[in-house]
């Protein structure tokens, strides 16, 4: 192939290096832009008795202010829970409860202080335990009348929004059968997304009724239709709706969806004619979009003396936060994935996505995976010592192969684990010992294997238009969004590999639904693979067209005519070959003087016709909710400290089966940034809510993510290509994986350089110097909380274990 | 970024007319030069001043000198002057490592030594230096001039000896008697820029004295005079050093925050204080790393 698996340069790169990307926040509108400032609820949860807006709307350069009686609507994508503002109740710090509209930011910042809310503080849970009681007080007492998706299944009157139920074979048989059970729980906290470019959103409704929104999102379309739900009361209907997304900075998952987003399209629609503008300040973007969830999960598995897992039994304990209208689906698709990339024959998952008046959680890159893979990958390091096997070969011997029943009974798609656990262990030299420079430091090396599925509606789809131009170039319109992974130039490589035209002719634009065509999101590492499919397409249907009129004009067959090097040219007659740009616009001269032809036009849509979501409530067989799985392993060279705790990651290697990479170099860009951000979570990111629910950390100042200073001595990224049939030149999805095995594989080298097992993250260095001492982290750890509950884990009942 | 507090803002053209001012509004006003603490006070509301007064203008705050065998560090003199300073690299490596560590590039060219130890956090970088080189400051108001030891000068966390309507006007670091070197150990939650977590600052004179400070494990940033005492006249030997992270552990009294509980602090102090007076102490011989490595970090020869 000449331009897929090439490592073309990014069609972007340009403009971003040089500054001239346009993001959101550059947009200029000119002076008649309003800007919004956000009245907070300073309560986890409360009644709200009164607002008095009268002094801040006297305030000279106030616009409007709005409240939750101006827009008493709901909104969600999977479940209709979240509010536009607050109404009756707040429930996180940090909730919406109003907006000052003002012509100034200073002046809407002061007049919003102005705002007088009166509250009635109620009692709130933050802690699963409680949040779980047979007595537990209620977030949603509505929860019973909220709409949702068709697999979704909340547990009216308590705080369970969502349980999946996973059911395979006969976890008592193969608990039985089993030599060795280990039966463990691990803990895993909130994390923020931090994204560089906060989240900013520009409404403007005009004075016919047109809504269109400058968003700094993942996904314009699915936003257009959350915003026509959420303001249908209102009239407005998807062709009302317009939502043009520039370049993003950083999405991770917190820019899908909608969340703060809603309120830019209600207070345009409050301030007709003029555009209005909602920023979100750095620590509005760490708790008022979503967090990712934190959990708790008891894990039991069987093994016998050969390795061979014989049953797993995985309850998960979701701390969802207040909304869970995105973030029960990531709890959904843990509960039909939580055995990792093994052979298991006996599966029982119970994935519990739990209400707090704790900020929303939602998606963030790894979609759940990152969270449990960091229990099941230290479990299993742990049950293999226990049987004397190294834990390498353990994982060889249990790992998942292509026709594999999966979880939910539907079959695993071609990959090469095995392959890769092999050439990542060759690389860190696994098993070799390596000695520190340094007395007081020691070395380990960890391990772990990874997989992820997206998570998608089984309808979800993607489509793609092409054109050409009098030059022969190409335009092709699409709705995924360049989130920084290089999209925008794999989709001009797949369309370059069909036409023959090299990328840096083709320009592929930012979405804009009025005039792009459809995608559901950019989420899931599925862009590349069903957009891929869709432009695949669209770019076939062109070569088809083009190929016809020379047909038509030269009479050549149809099956004689190919394309190279942006020609037509024809297999029976050598010497033909026609420029494309001689023909794509203005067709092509006949010897009689006129022209056949015209402007070479093109669709193409890709659906996973194959997928379904119609498993069965108490077992989820039957349904085939994942279009593939992507796999890979992990490993790392850490020297730690053992006097400070302080870690230095001297060698970190990813293997991953993409399928066919289309750019191998922004696959590398996958592992190391992927790596990093999980390295980060590993290390160094410690989110802190006060014993009242509010987070204490909103910032970078104690809310640490890495610098230059922080990377790793090496990276060494493995790619491995067993194609994937459905998808375009056999691509598959890579994008949040590459963060997966970060934590486990930290944590399994702790344990090999020092012998300490550590069961919750974060692995600060604080953490492991406190327990290399034999102190306990969470006896000293103080009164504010990180985790989703308090005290100690080994006491924590899990419920669900007595139920079902 | 907007700023919800109203407030003046006056630039005046001499020194003189600044103190003048500040001593008419008082505790109403603030001094504002780097403003890299200041703005960010102002943005998050933690402070309402009615008045902004700013003295970046002025050429007599400016600089770093040489003056009766001290080294002066003028109130506009920024984090990274310190660091590009000949005579500072040369004659008080010490204060340069420290400013090395300082937050990041962008921070460290706004924001100034003086306005370091007036906003006097516990966690400030500048203290525990200018504790171990007996630094002074200086400090002029409605009723002339006035020189505050640095020993005396932190009241409390975000409190100072400055009284309203005073501006410090500079900080002089005299030169070590002896022959001198030091280490500044700066504990950091990674190696980015970050607050403190504890620090510890070590001056080694010939003759086997020692001068240690600490910052992030006090209310203060305070000198640790027993450990100093411990140490003096003798020879630090593997069980000496032992000794003194142990009693050094005695003279703080550190806090459990969102950075870092207090049994941590307490156990990388005795580290730091162990590895700062090996540095210092190699150094001192002439073999020690080159100044600006964290040696919580990096490991030492």
């Amino acid at each position: 192939m000449k331009f897929v698996g090439q490592s073309a340069t990014r069609i972007d790169e340009r403009e971003k290096v040089t500054g001239a990307a346009p993001y959101a926040d550059d947009l200029d509108f000119g002076p008649n832009l309003l800007h919004a400032e956000i009245v907070e609820s300073p309560h986890a949860h409360a009644i709200i008795k009164k607002i008095d807006v009268s002094r801040a709307r006297k305030v000279p350069g106030v616009v409007k202010v709005v409240t939750g009686k101006d827009f008493p609507y709901t909104f969600g994508l999977y479940m209709q829970d979240r509010f536009i503002f607050a109404r009756d109740r707040v429930r996180f710090v940090g909730e919406q409860v109003a907006a000052v509209i003002a012509r100034d930011p200073v002046t809407a910042k002061r007049a919003a202080r102005l705002v007088k809310v009166t509250y009635e503080p109620l009692p709130f849970v933050l802690d699963l335990k409680e949040a779980l009681k047979e007595d537990a007080l209620l977030v949603h007492p509505d929860l019973k009348n909220y709409g949702h998706c068709a697999w979704f299944f909340p547990v009216p009157d308590t705080n369970i929004a969502h349980w999946r139920k996973t059911r395979k074979g006969d976890i008592e048989a193969g608990f039985r059968e089993a030599d060795t059970v280990l039966e463990d729980t691990y803990t895993v906290p909130r994390y923020a997304h931090c994204a560089i470019e906060p989240h900013v959103i520009v409404g403007q409704c005009d004075l016919s009724g047109r809504l269109t929104l400058w968003s700094s999102s993942q996904s314009p379309h699915t936003q257009r239709h959350v915003f026509a739900a959420a303001l249908a009361p209102l009239g407005l209907k998807h062709q009302d709706i317009r939502v043009i997304t520039p370049y993003v900075g950083g999405g991770f998952g917190g820019k899908a969806g909608v969340s703060m987003e809603i309120i830019a399209a209600a207070l345009a629609l409050a301030v007709k004619g003029a555009p209005v503008k909602v920023r979100w300040t750095r620590e509005q973007e760490f708790y008022n979009t979503y967090q990712r969830q934190g959990v708790i999960a008891r894990i039991k598995m069987g093994v016998k003396k050969d390795g061979s897992i014989t049953a797993i039994e995985h309850t998960l304990h979701w701390d969802a936060g207040a909304y869970v209208e995105y973030g029960a689906n990531v709890v959904n698709a843990v509960g039909l994935s939580a055995t990792g990339p093994y052979r298991v024959p006996n599966v029982k998952i119970d994935s519990v996505c739990v209400y707090t008046n704790l900020p929303p959680g939602g998606p963030y890159r790894g979609f759940g995976y990152s969270e449990f893979m960091f229990g099941l990958e230290s479990h299993i390091n742990r049950i293999a010592k226990m049987i004397g096997l190294d834990p390498v070969e353990f994982r060889r011997r249990n790992a998942i192969r292509e026709g594999d029943t999966l979880p939910y009974g539907a079959h695993m798609n071609p990959c090469a684990l095995v392959d890769a656990i092999d050439k990542t262990a060759a690389e860190i030299e696994w098993g070799k010992k390596e000695e520190a420079a340094a007395p007081n430091k020691v070395i380990g090396k960890g391990f772990a294997c990874f997989w992820k599925a997206p998570a998608m509606p089984p309808n979800a789809a993607s489509a793609a238009f092409l054109k050409f131009s009098e030059d022969g170039s190409v335009n092709i319109s699409v709705s995924g969004m360049e989130i920084g992974q290089g999209y925008l130039t794999v989709m001009a490589q797949i369309a370059a590999e069909v036409l023959t035209v090299p990328p840096e002719k083709i320009r592929v634009e930012t979405p804009d639904t009025d005039r792009n065509a459809y995608e559901w999101q950019t989420v899931g590492s599925h862009v590349t693979w069903g957009c891929g499919n869709a432009v695949k397409a669209a770019a076939e249907e062109a070569r088809a067209k083009m190929i016809e009129v020379v047909h038509r004009v030269h009479g050549f067959a149809k099956e004689d005519l190919y394309l190279e090097d942006e020609r037509v040219k024809c297999r029976a007659k050598p010497d033909f070959a026609l420029a494309f740009k001689d023909f794509v616009i203005n067709g092509i001269q006949t010897p009689r003087g006129n022209f056949l032809g015209g402007p070479i036009l093109a669709s193409g849509m890709f659906m996973p016709e194959f997928t379904s979501a119609t498993g069965d409530p108490e077992t989820s067989q039957g349904g085939h909710p994942n279009v593939h799985y992507t796999v890979g392993a992990a490993g790392i060279v850490l020297e730690v400290d053992k006097e400070t705790g302080k870690m230095r990651v001297r060698k970190v290697v990813l293997a991953v089966d993409v399928g066919q990479a289309i750019n191998p170099d922004l696959v590398k860009g996958q592992v190391v940034g992927g790596m990093l951000q999980g390295l980060a979570t590993a290390l160094y990111e410690d989110i802190r809510y006060s014993p009242a629910g509010k987070l204490l950390n909103p910032n970078f100042t104690d809310y640490k993510i890495p610098t230059a200073l922080d990377l790793p001595d090496a990276i060494v990224p493995i790619i491995i290509e067993t194609p994937q049939p459905d998808g375009p030149f056999g691509a598959r999805g890579v994008g949040e994986h590459t963060m997966i095995p970060s934590a486990p594989i930290v944590a399994n080298a702790i344990e090999d350089a020092t012998g300490l097992r550590i069961k919750s993250l974060p692995l600060t260095a604080e953490k492991v110097a406190l327990e290399l001492r034999g102190i306990r982290y969470d006896d000293v750890k103080g009164e504010t909380m990180g985790l989703c509950f308090m005290g100690d884990p080994q006491k924590y009942a899990f419920f669900a274990k007595s139920k079902a | 970024m907007s700023i919800a507090c109203e407030f003046d803002y006056r630039k005046p053209k001499t020194l003189s007319k600044a103190i003048k001012l500040l001593a008419k509004r008082g505790r109403d006003a603030r001094v504002l030069a780097g403003g890299t603490d200041l703005v960010g006070w102002l943005r998050d509301s933690l402070v309402a001043p009615d008045l902004l007064v700013d003295i970046k203008g002025f050429e007599e705050l400016k600089g770093i000198g040489f003056k009766n065998r001290a080294l002066v560090l003028g109130a506009l003199a920024t984090f990274s002057d310190v660091l590009e300073s000949e005579l500072v690299a040369q004659h008080f490596p010490l204060l340069r490592e420290m400013a090395g560590m300082v937050a990041s590039n962008g921070v460290r060219n706004r924001a100034t030594v003086v306005g370091n130890i007036c906003s006097a956090v516990p966690c400030c970088d500048a203290g525990p230096v200018l504790q171990v080189y007996n630094a002074v400051v200086h400090v002029r108001g409605p009723n002339g001039k006035r020189r505050v030891p640095i020993g005396q000068w932190f009241l409390g966390p975000r409190k100072t000896a400055i009284r309203p309507g005073e501006i410090v006007t500079s900080v002089t670091v005299p030169l070590p008697a002896k022959k001198a070197a030091g280490c500044f150990v700066k504990l950091k939650r990674y190696r980015g820029e970050d607050l403190a977590q504890a620090s510890v600052a070590v001056l080694a004179f010939s003759g086997r004295e020692y001068r240690l400070a600490f910052g992030a494990v006090a209310p203060i940033a305070v000198r640790g005079p027993r450990t100093e005492a411990l140490l003096k006249g003798q020879k630090l030997s593997a069980g000496l050093l032992e000794e003194a992270g142990k009693l050094a552990v005695e003279e703080i009294v550190p806090i459990t925050d969102i950075r870092s509980t207090k049994e941590y602090r307490s156990l990388m102090v005795e580290v730091m204080v162990r590895r700062a007076l090996k540095t210092a102490a190699a150094r001192l011989a002439g073999r020690g790393p080159a100044y600006g490595i964290n040696v919580m970090e990096e490991d030492t020869p």
